[in-house]
Parts: C-alpha cells; sequence; structure tokens
C-alpha cells in the first residue's frame, strides 16, 4: 500500500449518502476513496439474517426514493437494481379500498378523500405532476442565503402554482399537514393514518409549516409502490449504488474508523484513521475536500473538534434536535402466519396481519402518542390498545424472495414505533434498553389489537432494535432516529440543519456534509443528498460533469460562483 | 423453489428503469463464494463480460462476517482460519493489499489445554512449540522439530503449489514425484493414516491427541490410508493459519470490487432455478425472480446435486456422469457453533497465560482415545455430551470492529457435529448448547451465565439452511476420500473444472483442489475457461508453481 | 489645581475640554450613541460615574474572591435585531452570543415541568405533555406573533416614536398590522387566558410576558406579550459576559477618536442662556460641547443636573408624573459545587437558559406580583434561576472550581421591614426553594453566596431609581411617544442642546440599544452630520410597508 494515500475527495461514512455522493464525483472523473467504520457499507440501509434463513432489514425498509434523478444519472439499473413488485402496490384503487385500522375495524375511504388526496399530490392533472412536485420538495438544494424565501421561490409552491394553481396559497407556508387534510379530506382516520405515516418519515403531520414536506414524505412511501421493496431489500438498492461507485474507481475501505478530520490553516486536509484501521496507512490525504457522512454533531464536535469552532456554532450544532424519529423497530418470527382480527379484514386485504398505522380513529390518540414520545421522555405511558404503531403488509415478503424466512417459520416485519430519543429519555440513554424485554412484550399485547394469533405458543422470536442500540449499531444514527434530524420548519430547507450548514458547505473550508443529519432533506435514502450536494460542489468548481447531469429546475445558483446550470443545458 | 411471474417489466408507479428481465453475458457464474468470486475476478480483468448471481442477500459464501448475534456484534460465522494465504495466486495476482485487506499471522497459533492445568502450544515459530511439547516429551520435542524441518519443504514445495495446478492422475503423480527425496518422503507419507503417523513420530498421548486434533479436524477420518500427505500439509498449515482483519467477508469484498471494476455485474438475491440448455449446450440460466442471463458459458460452484440433478434435467444427463453424481458423498461430519457475546473474554484455567491469546483453543480432550470416541460417535450420528470437545476462538481479541457496542467480547465454540444427530436438532440443540457452555466453563471458568450477553447456536441443519450447497452441512460440499479427491473430484470426467455438458464449468468446492478457502477451484477454473475460450491470460503462475511445475512437470 | 512646588511632574486630562458632543453614563445607550457619532467624526467624549463602562452591561466578581456574575443584564432579546451589532463589525472584538435552544423551564413542585424552547416544535413537545390543544394553540399564535415582532416591533424599535393614531392608521395596511392593534386592547392576562386552557400553561406564558415589568391586568399593552414570548424564546447569552458588549463598544468609541472618562462623576450640566453648553464633573473639570447627550433617568437628568429652576414647567411637571418600575428585583448570586439539577420530567430542563420554580399556578403568580406591588413577599413567592457557568467557563476563576448561578424575583423597592433585614431572611428562603425544585442545591453544595436587593441595584446604579432596571414602568402613558414625554421621546429635549438617549426614553430599557441608536441619529441630523449607516433590512422593509 502506497505510504502516502491521497484522493480528490476522501469520503467519511459509507452509508448511501456518503457512498451515492462518491458515485457522483467518480462519475465526474474524481478519485473518490470511502471510508467506513463497520464490516459493511450501506449504513442504515442493510440486511441481516440473525438466525439461518430468516432475513431482517433493522433500518431502512421502504423505497422512497422513486423520483431521484440518480436512476437516470448514475444508470442504477446497469449495476443490477431490481425492485420485487408487491401485487398490492399495482392498484391504487386497491390500497383506497383496504380502509384504514381503527379500534372499531377498517374505516372506509369516501371518494372525497381520494379524490382530495389525488389532487393534493398531483395526480388529477394529466399528465399528473407528481413526480415534479416530489423532486421539488426532496430534489433541490435550499436557496443561497442571500436569496429571501418567499412563497413564489419556494421549489414546491411554483410546482403548484404551475400544475394546480388552486391548491397555491401563502397559508401552506404556515400550516401543518393536518390543516392541509381538513381542508381537502373528509374521514379523520385517513388523515390521522397520513399524518401518522408523514411522521414515522420525517416530516410530522402536526408541526407547522411544513405541510407539504410531509405530504411529500408521506407520498413517496404510500403512492409509489410504498409496500414493494428493492430485491434484497433496500440493501439490494443500495448494492446498485456501491456498484455504480466501484465502477467508476472509487475505492471503498470498510472497517476503517476515522477519528480525525484533519484540518490545517482552517482547511481540511485529509482523515486520520483509528489505530485499528484495516490499512496499513493510518492518514488519507484529500486534494479537493473532505465530505463527512458522520452526522452533524460527531462531525464537528468528535472528528473536526471544538478547537475549530465557535461557541456560538458549537451551541446550534449541539442544540440541533433528533426528536420524532426515534423508531423501536420489531420483527416477529412466528410458527404460524399472523392473521388479523376478522373486524380487519376485507376482500382485499384478506387476513393480512399488516395494516398499516394502527390506531387511526381520531388525532386525540395521535397526540398522545406525541405527547408521549416527545414530551414525557420515559417509558411508554399509554395503555398498549391506544398505542400508535405501523406495520405494512406482511405478503410483501413472499412476493419474491426466498430469503426472508424458512418454511414453517413466518416473519412479520418491521414494526415500528416511537419512543424518546435516548439522549432525552429520563434516566439515561439505556434506560429503555434495561426494561427491553418488558417493552418487547407491552408492544406485542398493542399489536395484538388486531392480530388475533400472536401469542406465547406461535411466538419463536421477538427481534428488537432500541433507538439506543441503532446508534451503536450504526454510529451516526444519533438518536436512533431513521430520517435524521427532525424535520420541522426550524430544521428543513434552508434551515437544515441549521441556517450556516443549510447548503452542505461548512465553516471550514473544505469540509462538506451529506449525512441525513445534516443535511437538507434528511433520511429515507432518497439520493437526494448527492444530487444536492453536487450543485454546490459544482459551484465550487470542484466537480465537472458530463452530459448525463443536470440541475434542478429549481436550483438558484450562489452569488460570484460557478452555475451548476450546465451551458449545454441538460435540463430535464 | 416455485418459479414466480415475471417481475422485470416496468411498474405502473414505476419512475425509473430495472435491471433488464433478459440480458447476456460472455460468462455467468453461479454461487459468489470465494471460488465463484475467483472465477469472476479473473474472466472479468481478461476482458469478458461475467455476470454472477448469489442466491443470498451477500456475496461471499462461506466468507460471511455477518451480524448473527443481533443486535450489535458481528462474527465470522463461518471460514475465519485461512491457511492458504501464503500460497493463493489470487492475492498476489490482485495484489489485495491495494483493497486495503491486512491478514493478522500470530506466532500462538493453537493451543490445547487439560482438566489438570496441562497445555500444549502450536506457534508459527518451530522453537515455541517445541518448548511446549518439552513439558511432557522431550523425544517428541525434538522429533516435531525434524519432522517439520522436512515437512515444511513438502508443503512448500509440492502440496501447496500443486494445489492451483490441475489434478493428475495418482500414477502421473506417483512418478512425477519419485524425482526428488522430499516427493519419495511424500509418497511415503500418503500410504499411512494420520493415526499411524502420528502415533509413529510421537509417543506422549496428549501430543499425539493435539496433532490429530490439528491434522484431521477439517473431516479426515483418522484411520484411513491414501490421504498421509495431508498431515504435513494441515500441522504446516495449521501453524501458518491467518485472520482477516476486518473478518473474512473483506475478502469477498475486495475480490467483487475487482469484478465490477473490471466490468463485471454481480446480482444478488438471484437464485438460480434452471441452467438453460439447447441441444446439448448451455445457453445461459433462469432466476427465480424470472430474468433470464443468456451466455455459453456457465460456470457452477455450487455442489454436484444442485449443478447437475437440481438445476439440470436430471434424465437428460449423461449416464456415468448421473450415477458418479449420485454415489457422491458428503462430509462425514459437520461442525455445531456456539457463538456468544461475553463481558469478559474466555480465561482458561492453566499453567500458561500465554494460551488466553491463542487464535484457537482446543479443550475437551483428555486422550486420543477419548478423541477417536468422540469422532465415531459423530460417524454415528451421536454426541456424548461429556466425551465432547473442540476449538473455541476469541474473534474480537484480534479483531475490535466485530464488537458495536463497547465493552463486549465475541467468541466461539466449534464442535465436530453430526449432520442426522440422534434425536434430532430442534430436539436436543439445546441440551448441546447446554453441554457445549459447560465444557466450556470448565476450561474457562469465567465463561459463567454471568458473564455471557448473548449466545446463538448454529447446528449443521443451519449451516445448510444458510448456504443450501453446503448439503447436509458440508463445508467441503463432499468428504475428503481417496475417491473423492485429486482427478476424482467430483469425478474424472469434471475435476478439471469442464463437464461433458457443452459451455457448462465446475469451480466449487467440490472440484479439485476441494475447499476451506483455497482458492484452488476458482483459480483452475477461471484458467480452464480462458484456455478453451481462447482467452489471453493477463496472469502467470506464482513463483512456487513454476518451481513446482520445472521440478515435477517438465 | 495641581501647581506644586516642584512644578508639574506629567499631564493630566485638561481642566477645561471642547467637544461636539458630552455623553452622560457608559451603559449600554451611551456607548451606542457615542460609538455612531464618534464613527461619524465627531468628537465624543463620555463621562462615566462608575469605575468601568456599560452600566447594566456588568460582569463583575462580585462572588468574591474567584466568581464572576453577569449582576445586571444577562438576557439579551434583541440581539437579531439591534442595528448596532451589523453596523459595526462586532467580529473584530470576538463577540459571541449564544442562543440555546433551551431556553426557559419551568418545574412543579410534582416533578412536572414545561419548556419553551428557540424551535418552536420542541416547545409544543413540552406543552402537548398537559395539553395538546394548547400545544397546537401555541404554535398557530406562535407563527403569527413571529411575523408581528420580526415586521413590525422588531424593526420598529429603532425607528422614532409615532402617535397612537398614526400607528393605528399605519397598522391597517397589512393583515399582520390588523393582527397587532387586536392585540394591543387586550391584557396579557386576557390574551393568555382566552387562547390557553393550562394552568400550568398559562402561568409560564403570563410570567414569561410579564416579568420585566408589565402590568398582566393592565390593556393597552397587549404587544408587548406578542414580544416578550418570541424574544423570550430568542435570548442570547454574551459568551464572556455581558461586560464584553460594553468593551467591545467602548474599543470603538476609542479607536474612532473618542474618549471615556470613567470614575467621572457630573455634578451638573452647565447652562449657558437656556442652552446645555457641556457639563461639570464633580471632581471640578470642566467639558464643554455642542451637545450634552444624557443617558440618566429624567429626575437625575432635568431635576438634578439641569436644575428645576431652568426647566420650562410643563416639562417639570411631566418629569414629577413620571412613575418608576413597579417592581424590582432580588437577586440572589450562588456559587456551587455543582450545577443546580433540577428534578423534574425533562432532562433538557437542566440545560436550560432559564428556569421558572416556586410558581404552581396562575393564580398563585397573580397574588405574588399583587403582593409586590403592594410591597410585601409572603412565602408564594417565585421566580427564574440561570447557571451561568453551563454556558461560560469565564467565569468561573476559583482553583476550586464550581458554578455559578442566580435567583432571581420580584420585589418591591420599599419592603415591610426593610431590606437590611429582610436580605438575609429571602436568602434562607429562596435557597430552601430552590433546593426543593433542585434538591442537589443543598448547603454543602453551595460555596458562597452574595444577595442583591432593590436598594442594592440602586446603589450601584444610582439612575435605575428604586431599583427601577428600565429608568421608568412600562405602562400606556410613559410608553412610545410618551417616553418619557411628548416633547423629548423623539431623545431632543425642550432645553437647546441637551438630548435623551437612556431607557427612559422611547423605546425603553432591556439593553435594546435603541434609545442610543436612535440618539445618535438625532443628533447627527441636528449637527447635519452625515450618517455613514443605514437602516437594517427589516427596517427598511417595515419603512416601506407603513411609513411611505
Amino acid at each position: 500500500m502506497p505510504k502516502e494515500e491521497r484522493y480528490d475527495f476522501v469520503i467519511v461514512g459509507g452509508g448511501p449518502n456518503g457512498v451515492g455522493t462518491a458515485a457522483y464525483l467518480a462519475k465526474c472523473g474524481a478519485s473518490v476513496c470511502v471510508l467506513e467504520e463497520r464490516p459493511e457499507a450501506g449504513g442504515a440501509v442493510e440486511n441481516t439474517e440473525p438466525i439461518p434463513g430468516v432475513r431482517i432489514t433493522p433500518h431502512a425498509m421502504y423505497m422512497y426514493a422513486g423520483p431521484a434523478p440518480a436512476f437516470e444519472q448514475l444508470e442504477l439499473h446497469k449495476y443490477g437494481f431490481r425492485m420485487d413488485w408487491s401485487p398490492q402496490s399495482k392498484n391504487l384503487a386497491d390500497q383506497q379500498l383496504r380502509g384504514v385500522a381503527t379500534t372499531y375495524g377498517l374505516a372506509p375511504i369516501t371518494d372525497k378523500d381520494a379524490l382530495g388526496w389525488a389532487k393534493i399530490s398531483g395526480m388529477l392533472t394529466s399528465p399528473p405532476f407528481i413526480k415534479e412536485l416530489l423532486r421539488s420538495i426532496f430534489w433541490c438544494p435550499p436557496h443561497p442565503s442571500e436569496v429571501e424565501i418567499t412563497a413564489e421561490n419556494i421549489p414546491y409552491m411554483q410546482v403548484y402554482k404551475k400544475h394546480q394553481p388552486d391548491v397555491w396559497t401563502e397559508e401552506l407556508l404556515d400550516m401543518t399537514m393536518f390543516d392541509l387534510m381538513d381542508e381537502y379530506l373528509e374521514t379523520e382516520p385517513i388523515k390521522v393514518m397520513h399524518a401518522m405515516v408523514a411522521w414515522y418519515s420525517g416530516a410530522a403531520g402536526h408541526w407547522e409549516g411544513v405541510a407539504i414536506p410531509a405530504l411529500g414524505c408521506d407520498i413517496t412511501l404510500t403512492i409509489y409502490g410504498g409496500i414493494s421493496v428493492p430485491r434484497g431489500g433496500m440493501h439490494g438498492y443500495f448494492h446498485s449504488i456501491i456498484r455504480c461507485a466501484i465502477a467508476h474507481g472509487v475505492v471503498v475501505r470498510t472497517c476503517c474508523p476515522v477519528d480525525e478530520i484533519i484540518i490545517q490553516d482552517g482547511r481540511a486536509v485529509g482523515v486520520r484513521l483509528r489505530e485499528t484501521a484495516t490499512t496499513d496507512e493510518k492518514r488519507i490525504w484529500a486534494n479537493k475536500a473532505v465530505i463527512s457522512d458522520v452526522d452533524v454533531k460527531q462531525t464537528f464536535t468528535k472528528l473536526v473538534g471544538t478547537q475549530h469552532l465557535s461557541s456560538s456554532f458549537r451551541r446550534k450544532v449541539e442544540d440541533i434536535s433528533l426528536k420524532g424519529g426515534s423508531i423501536w423497530v420489531s420483527h416477529l418470527l412466528t410458527r404460524e402466519k399472523l392473521r388479523c382480527r376478522p373486524k380487519f379484514r376485507n376482500p382485499i386485504s384478506g387476513d393480512d396481519a399488516g395494516l398499516g398505522p394502527y390506531p387511526c380513529d381520531s388525532r386525540e390518540i395521535y397526540y398522545e402518542h406525541v405527547a408521549d414520545v416527545d414530551g414525557r421522555r420515559g417509558k411508554p405511558t399509554m395503555p398498549p390498545e391506544r398505542l400508535m404503531w405501523l406495520s405494512t403488509p406482511g405478503d410483501r415478503f413472499d412476493a419474491a424472495d426466498s430469503q426472508c424466512t424458512i418454511p414453517g417459520r413466518y416473519l412479520a416485519s418491521p414494526y415500528y414505533t416511537y419512543v424518546p430519543p435516548p439522549e432525552y429519555t429520563v434516566g439515561g440513554p439505556d434506560a429503555l434498553d434495561k426494561v427491553k424485554e418488558e417493552i418487547n412484550a407491552y408492544l406485542r399485547k398493542a399489536f395484538s389489537q388486531t392480530i388475533e394469533n400472536l401469542n406465547d405458543d406461535t411466538l419463536v422470536h421477538h427481534w428488537a432494535n432500541t433507538p439506543y442500540e441503532s446508534e451503536f449499531r450504526n454510529t451516526g444514527l444519533i438518536g436512533g432516529t431513521w430520517c435524521g434530524t427532525r424535520h420541522c420548519d426550524d430544521q428543513w430547507g434552508e434551515n437544515r440543519p441549521i441556517p450556516e450548514l443549510s447548503r452542505y458547505r461548512t465553516p471550514i473550508e473544505g469540509l462538506y456534509l451529506c449525512n441525513q443529519t445534516a443535511c437538507h432533506p434528511g433520511g429515507l435514502a432518497l439520493m437526494a443528498i448527492p444530487y444536492n450536494l453536487m450543485h454546490i460542489l459544482i459551484e465550487d468548481g470542484l466537480a465537472e460533469p458530463g452530459k448525463w447531469w443536470y440541475p434542478s429546475p429549481w436550483y438558484i445558483p450562489q452569488q460570484d460562483k460557478v452555475s451548476a446550470v450546465p451551458r449545454h443545458g441538460g435540463d430535464k | 423453489m416455485k418459479k414466480r411471474e415475471l417481475v422485470g417489466q416496468p411498474h405502473p408507479q414505476c419512475f425509473f428503469s430495472e435491471f433488464p428481465a433478459e440480458s447476456d453475458w460472455d460468462a455467468v457464474v453461479i454461487g459468489a463464494g470465494p471460488n465463484g468470486l475467483i472465477t469472476a475476478a479473473y474472466l472479468a480483468r481478461a476482458g469478458l463480460k461475467v455476470a454472477i448471481v448469489e442466491r443470498r442477500y451477500e456475496i461471499g459464501g462461506g466468507l460471511a462476517t455477518e451480524e448473527i448475534l443481533y443486535p450489535g456484534f458481528y462474527s465470522n460465522m463461518h471460514a475465519i482460519y485461512h491457511l492458504m494465504v501464503d500460497f493463493m495466486p489470487a492475492i498476489k495476482d490482485f495484489d489485495m493489499e491495494r483493497h486495503g485487506l491486512v491478514w493478522i499471522k500470530p506466532n500462538l497459533q493453537t493451543a490445547m489445554v487439560f482438566e489438570d492445568g496441562g497445555s500444549l502450544l502450536l506457534t508459527r515459530m518451530i522453537e515455541d512449540t517445541m518448548d511446549s511439547f518439552h513439558k511432557y516429551s522431550d523425544k517428541d520435542a525434538v522429533a516435531f522439530g525434524k519432522l517439520m524441518r522436512n515437512w515444511r519443504r513438502i508443503v512448500s514445495e509440492i502440496l501447496a503449489p500443486a494445489t492451483y495446478i490441475p489434478a493428475m492422475a495418482p500414477i502421473d503423480l506417483t512418478v512425477a514425484m519419485q524425482r526428488t527425496e522430499i516427493g519419495r518422503e511424500m509418497l511415503e507419507l500418503v500410504e499411512q493414516s494420520p493415526l499411524e503417523i502420528v502415533n509413529k513420530n510421537f509417543e506422549n498421548d496428549r501430543i499425539r491427541a493435539f496433532l490429530l486434533y490439528i491434522s484431521c479436524m477439517w473431516g479426515l477420518d483418522p484411520r484411513e490410508t491414501g490421504i498421509g500427505f495431508y498431515v504435513p500439509l494441515l500441522i504446516d498449515r495449521g501453524m501458518n493459519k491467518c485472520y482477516l482483519h476486518g473478518g473474512s467477508h473483506k475478502l469477498a469484498g475486495a475480490l467483487s470490487r475487482e469484478i465490477v471494476r473490471a466490468g463485471g455485474t454481480i446480482l444478488e438475491s438471484s437464485d438460480v432455478i434452471k441452467i438453460n440448455r439447447h441441444n446439448g449446450s448451455v445457453t445461459g440460466v433462469e432466476l427465480m425472480e424470472g430474468r433470464t442471463l443468456n451466455s455459453d458459458v456457465v460456470i457452477s460452484s455450487l455442489d454436484p446435486h444442485t449443478t447437475f440433478f437440481d438445476l439440470m434435467d436430471k434424465k437428460k444427463l449423461p449416464t456415468d456422469l448421473k450415477e458418479s453424481v449420485e454415489r457422491w458423498k458428503y462430509d462425514k461430519w459437520s461442525f455445531n457453533t456456539l457463538h456468544v457475546v461475553s463481558k469478559e473474554a474466555p480465561h482458561y484455567a492453566c499453567g500458561d497465560p500465554w494460551v488466553d491469546e491463542s487464535f484457537m483453543t482446543i479443550f475437551g480432550f483428555e486422550s486420543t482415545k477419548q478423541l477417536l470416541a468422540h469422532w465415531d460417535n459423530v460417524v454415528a450420528g451421536k454426541l456424548d455430551k461429556n466425551s465432547l470437545g473442540g476449538h473455541a476462538t476469541c474473534e474480537s481479541f484480534l479483531d475490535s470492529h466485530l464488537v458495536r457496542k463497547p465493552g463486549n467480547h465475541i467468541s466461539f465454540f466449534q464442535i465436530h457435529a453430526p449432520y442426522n444427530l440422534e434425536g434430532g436438532w430442534d430436539k436436543r440443540g439445546p441440551e448441546i448448547k447446554e453441554a457445549m457452555l459447560a465444557k466450556w466453563e470448565k476450561a474457562a471458568p469465567n465463561m459463567k451465565r454471568e458473564n455471557i450477553v448473548m449466545s446463538t447456536q448454529e447446528t449443521p441443519k443451519d449451516i445448510e439452511i444458510r448456504f443450501p450447497n453446503m448439503r447436509r452441512g458440508s463445508i467441503k460440499h463432499g468428504d475428503y476420500t481417496p475417491i473423492q479427491m485429486g482427478c476424482f473430484r467430483p469425478n474424472e470426467a469434471c475435476s478439471n473444472h469442464n463437464t461433458p455438458i457443452k459451455g457448462l464449468y465446475l469451480c466449487g468446492a467440490s472440484t479439485y483442489p476441494g475447499g476451506l478457502v483455497l482458492g484452488g477451484p476458482g483459480y483452475l477454473a477461471a484458467n480452464r475457461v480462458a484456455e478453451d475460450l481462447g482467452v489471453k491470460k493477463w496472469w502467470k503462475p506464482t513463483k512456487e508453481m513454476e518451481h513446482y511445475i520445472k521440478t515435477y512437470l517438465t | 489645581m495641581s501647581d506644586s512646588l516642584i512644578g508639574k511632574i506629567f499631564d493630566e486630562f485638561p481642566d477645561e475640554s471642547k467637544w461636539d458632543v458630552v455623553i452622560i453614563g457608559g451603559g449600554p445607550n451611551g456607548l451606542i450613541a457615542g460609538a455612531y457619532l464618534a464613527k461619524a467624526g465627531v468628537k465624543v467624549a463620555v463621562v462615566e460615574r462608575r469605575y468601568e463602562v456599560g452600566g447594566g452591561l456588568a460582569t463583575e466578581e462580585i462572588l468574591f474572591p474567584g466568581y464572576y456574575s453577569n449582576m445586571h443584564a444577562i438576557y439579551h432579546m434583541m440581539v437579531d435585531f439591534m442595528p448596532v451589532l451589523q453596523d459595526f463589525n462586532m467580529n473584530r472584538h470576538a463577540l459571541m452570543w449564544l442562543k440555546p435552544n433551551a431556553q426557559t423551564g419551568m418545574v412543579f413542585k410534582d416533578g412536572k415541568s414545561l419548556l419553551l424552547t428557540r424551535m418552536v416544535e420542541d416547545t409544543k413537545d413540552s406543552i402537548s405533555k398537559l395539553s395538546y390543544k394548547d400545544a397546537i394553540a401555541f404554535g398557530k399564535l406562535t407563527r403569527k406573533w413571529r411575523k408581528i415582532v420580526d415586521e413590525i416591533i422588531g424593526p420598529a424599535t429603532y425607528i422614532p416614536p409615532m402617535a397612537p393614531i398614526e400607528i393605528s392608521m399605519a397598522m391597517q395596511r397589512t393583515k399582520v398590522g390588523n393582527e397587532m392593534l387586536e392585540l394591543v386592547e387586550q391584557s396579557p392576562l386576557e390574551i393568555i387566558t382566552r387562547n390557553f386552557e393550562n394552568d400550568r400553561v398559562r402561568a409560564l406564558l403570563l410570567y414569561t410576558s410579564c416579568m420585566w415589568g408589565l402590568d398582566p391586568r393592565e390593556t393597552g399593552i397587549g404587544m408587548f406579550v406578542a414580544l416578550m414570548l418570541q424574544r423570550g424564546v430568542n435570548k442570547c447569552y454574551c459568551d464572556g459576559g455581558s461586560h464584553k458588549f460594553a468593551g467591545a463598544l467602548a474599543r470603538e468609541i476609542v479607536g474612532n477618536g473618542g474618549t471615556i472618562l470613567d470614575a467621572a462623576e457630573v455634578a451638573k450640566i452647565i447652562m449657558q442662556n437656556g442652552r446645555a453648553v457641556g457639563v461639570q464633573l464633580a471632581e471640578g473639570r470642566v467639558l464643554r460641547s455642542k451637545v450634552v447627550m444624557s443617558t440618566l433617568d429624567p429626575h437625575s437628568t432635568f431635576l438634578n443636573l439641569v436644575g428645576a429652576k431652568n426647566l420650562p414647567a410643563d416639562l417639570k411637571e411631566s418629569i414629577e408624573r413620571w412613575q418608576y418600575d413597579k417592581w424590582s428585583y432580588y437577586t440572589l448570586h450562588v456559587a456551587s459545587k455543582e450545577p443546580p439539577k433540577y428534578a423534574c420530567d425533562d432532562p433538557w430542563v437542566n440545560n436550560a437558559f432559564m428556569v421558572i420554580f416556586g410558581i404552581e399556578g396562575l393564580e398563585q403568580l397573580l397574588s405574588h406580583w399583587d403582593n409586590v406591588v403592594a410591597g410585601k413577599i409572603s412565602d408564594n413567592f417565585g421566580g427564574h434561576a440561570t447557571c451561568e457557568s453551563l454556558f461560560d467557563p469565564h467565569l468561573v476563576r476559583s482553583p476550586y472550581g464550581g458554578y455559578v448561578s442566580f435567583f432571581q424575583m420580584h420585589a418591591p423597592y420599599e419592603i415591610e421591614g426593610g431590606w437590611d433585614k429582610k436580605g438575609k431572611e429571602m436568602e434562607d428562603a429562596i435557597l430552601e426553594k430552590w433546593r426543593k425544585a433542585a434538591p442537589n442545591m443543598t448547603k454543602n453544595n453551595i460555596i458562597m453566596t452574595s444577595h442583591e436587593t432593590p436598594a442594592g441595584i440602586e446603589t450601584r446604579f444610582p439612575n435605575m431609581r428604586r431599583g427601577g432596571i428600565k429608568h421608568g414602568d412600562y405602562k400606556p402613558i410613559q410608553l412610545g411617544c410618551f417616553r418619557p414625554n411628548q416633547d423629548c421621546s423623539s431623545s431632543k429635549t425642550p432645553i437647546e442642546g441637551l438630548y435623551v438617549c437612556g431607557a427612559s426614553t422611547y423605546p425603553g430599557g432591556m439593553v435594546l440599544g435603541g434609545s442610543g441608536y436612535l440618539g445618535a441619529n438625532k443628533v447627527a441630523e441636528d449637527l447635519g452630520i452625515r450618517k455613514w449607516w443605514k437602516p437594517t433590512k427589516p427596517m427598511e422593509q417595515y419603512i416601506k410597508t407603513y411609513l411611505e
């Protein structure tokens, strides 16, 4: 191994954003090295087979990234990207007919609900503008600081104005997703369901000012094949990304924890690896930039070091709020296929135990859950029959993948519920882990509200990873949140995670961010951060993409910078 | 496996294109274990358009480093002791260091501890081993020193390089070996059984048990003749085991990068359900999900049954091939492995503190008699809780990356075990687990309940579930017996990696030279395919191989 | 004066000197006015009675030896708007503002708690523990009020006052403006009780709105609720102590050729045929100037320094009518081994910038305030505490380490029994209460204490008469164009050459930096000096929307 390792870009962290960014840069002809501390790259987009033949996905499970330009720009299909289309995702009408799970059974969805939803989701026009809407929400870098953010220049507002002017109103910018739905939908349970799906996907239905981002988080999942997964799970999708990166020459090193981002004269020039790193040379140099796919807090407090930060900046970083995404993931292995109780059956869903969010009776329950999770900061206090949780149809697994379970064993996975982030739990970060089994039992009680045959006789194994465990499994999954720092208005878009960092640049020259906790639009493995970051790296003259590149149509170049809009203008 | 509806074509709400339903390739490799990966890597760099399809969601086969102690702890659940690192051509040809592959070869390789606190050590450096033998027998210590001098040469000049050179008929081999003195010495060994060799050269029973375990642990019958040369090979290599820092999977990762870098394509979660044929010759493979990969060359790394019977129409096979596959014998025993997360690393109660640092530690056996009794049990489908023993390794002692939650250790304890256990694994699994924990605690008193955070047991059945082509839990895809080795592996028709079926090649552990991450079958298959397709080889034999060829084959 | 037998040994500051502008008082407003004018090329002298400039911007070692405290101003609420921070390059002086997300916590006897945060959703989370309706209401109101403050009240703070009628006219122009007008007419209590249902939520929000001296039942000041709640969740701490701000301003003055005299008590404003022509210091030196600017309270400026006889009758009357703050503060400064650890259900409260305790509900809060106004303190009192060294390690100089905190409560200037006696009693009562809220504030955790009574405030800062930190009460007739009165609210006074620019002048106290800024503007205009500075963006926006 060369004694001095040198690349154009060194990327710290081999999650989807780090590797995706690497793929983009390598396709621009740059030399790139990705350093991952775990034995396997992929971050939260991972698989594991805790017992033979049973594969679970501890974190990222759903395919949100559908509209990503990366599919075209990186040609992921060439690197083996495949989906397992669940039969259920083929027919939207069916999804409507399934109804919404409430304590009294399946609540029907009316035409007004369906139409209202379709309208705000951009599906009533022909052609639909849903893809454009989603791209405007996620796949566009925040505007530069010199630009005043108005109802006129916010990308998704432009899209509504263009395609569905009657939805456009300045109030959209103050609304919660609940407000929005109160205007276009009529049935309470479906509103609660969508609000919950939005919350569990990043931006909650009760947060002011993020009504459309919340909507976006929801529809990327539910409209676009939400219950379909990539072949081999989300890690299969990651494989196509990392293979693209490698094919373009990216060097990926696993088991290489980074201990320090080396700063010389205020500039990031490389990284220092932990002495245990599986390389000979423990320092790797970056000619152009170091890009951190490590969470924003550890990037600055651990890797950069507080000696390089002003006290006010440091305080802002320490204050970044993680609440609202700390997820307790359950995977249930059973002897019988789990069946929902009779009152939840219908011709479409049959007795499938995966009913989506439950219980969606009313937003009171939703708010109780909010208080329990983000307010009380302790063990869940709601009675199990009112606890809110989320599961998706289990038969997705049998669709085409032989490896999700073994004959005679049935895997119901994942079951999600939110708990307070470890950092804010009274009694310390490991407080909930100490009562893990107790909480698992409590959760099974909750699940049994809809499932008729989940009991000690049928249960073989209940795996769970707590948010605290997630932080260890997956350094960078701070708060155990799967969507990064909270997508509230104070941390969204131009404010994400703080205004100083919103355009992926940092106070340290040559240091850029690409972690979901640090960048718009956050998590969900959208391949949005790599795409958005590209605009900035082009602006700074660090990347020169070929004809395959096209920028976001809503992108605004920063003053006295190179515009990311190519001269050949390959705009799509 | 039932065939699923074709799901290749674009989906109603689909915003993107997927991997095509049908695609064309120069070569398709089935199975992304070490051999499949090596074959694909060589051929891809040689300019062929290669696709490698793997049934699991992750490549690597036995090169697996996964979080089976979930959540938070990785284990090398299969291959961990790399015996042939010093000789494997792939490591040199692909300059694996560029991929950050770092092999650790501890001096203290294997220890054996006894109930009375006695212990034996096998070390990379001969003198250290002799020191420990002196505790029991000066004569054996001296004998070991003398033997190893010759055996090392037998291994480095003959056995090791020959591993990467096409199989020869026994008679040709004998002729060739006559040429040199060590060649003749090796021939003498061949005719003896491991037990004879060990007994003849050593007097102390514990030393005998120690060396016999090391010689036969990977599946030799101690009483069988005709395989004697494996004793020097496995003892010498047993003194040169390497651990791949970061876990065995790193080797798979590095190979996969070579494939992709060279333009090859890797498809995980792709069960091959059929090898397509058109009037006799192969035309490609069909995946369970419905996609088809067309290719005139299909290279299978799977076991004979899967390749020939499951993926092809048995009836359409040449009779003698069909019979030889039916005759194929899987490994005489499999393994039962107990993986644990503990607060403290195992601390063995014995006179020699050094033992705690050993790469591998054998315990549970007090004598050759007991060792043989255990093996006889296993072969007879039994496990006697009292006589069982095996070897353990504390992985986190070598590799901090496996531990995600600081302050814990990962170890495993592995014993030889029958695939068909009397009473059945489902029923007796728990009790075996208890017995193993008890044994372990006896040898290492701190391995008690309070110390153990998490544990999981992998039975032979489990091995088969994870890796279906390790039939009956056979880690080598087939037993090591004289009639299943050399040019007979898997049979005379296929041991040169091509098969009677045009376009079909074999590159798995069931093909010469065999399993244990030798990397031999993969390398040899790549050579064979390259020659048959008239592709220019970009690689050359290693120095050791050239020397061997010069001495014995030209 | 210094004619000694051995002759003059070294030069001293001259007995008589000439200036364009002399500014009385080196507090925030005096320093700001001085800085603007000095940089404009005006020959400025700032005279300060204390041995150190800064006035309320004081970070001093009152816990002697080894512990510094921000004994007066600590919560900086207008950092986001103050023109001076944008007009001067404060980075040069390494001025660093910390704005913690956890701004104000409130803990209750039963271990429950509430938390106001910079980020609104975190506050909603906390409120939802007690009432999700209130959480929603808070979210909605905050968005409304944020606009009112950002677009109107914030920028208007640095624009000359308008008559009430003009304001109403101007506000009619926009939706936000109308929403503000609606607020004005309600009392803080009405606003809070109308919008929120939970008693504890009400108590927290009312405390936050009125803690700086609003009468909860008074109408006509409703917009202050929006202002105080908005700025109350945007409080900044000046890293290194509030005095750093004063230091930075002082350097700007001196750097631009101005002069600062500390320990220079003004004995009188020199009058010459009806106009102010300079000041005479107690030590005898005379500073002559075209303009005298006073940052002192009305009594000191007009009655003491100008002299009643030199005042127009109506001005004299209005001064005599002037009312000082309805209450003052009693502060207990503490050095402790550990920072206070509050026993409550929210780990964030321990990191909060301000923690309110002792108040269990609205009724108790009101009766406490009624007591204070009536000159009493009964055991139902409560207040707010801050652990300064959680944010600022520089304050602890002692080799034994530790933490500096204070507890502050509303207190009458004149108390039954007198402060000499009551001061010590209160100390024990407070520590008792503090221990209830934060059990680790035990005797052996506490290294030393020092209490500051309203009388003490007046002793340190005589122009904070009766401990009035704002130099005068906030009530409709003492606000806006009535502060301190219609003649003087634009800084200019009926007396030629005399300007006022202290907290008793529009827009008021609380380190707004408004009076000083407006004073400088006024003087610059009157002296015909070119202004080197421009209004801030928000101000321009406000002018465009409402004044043009």
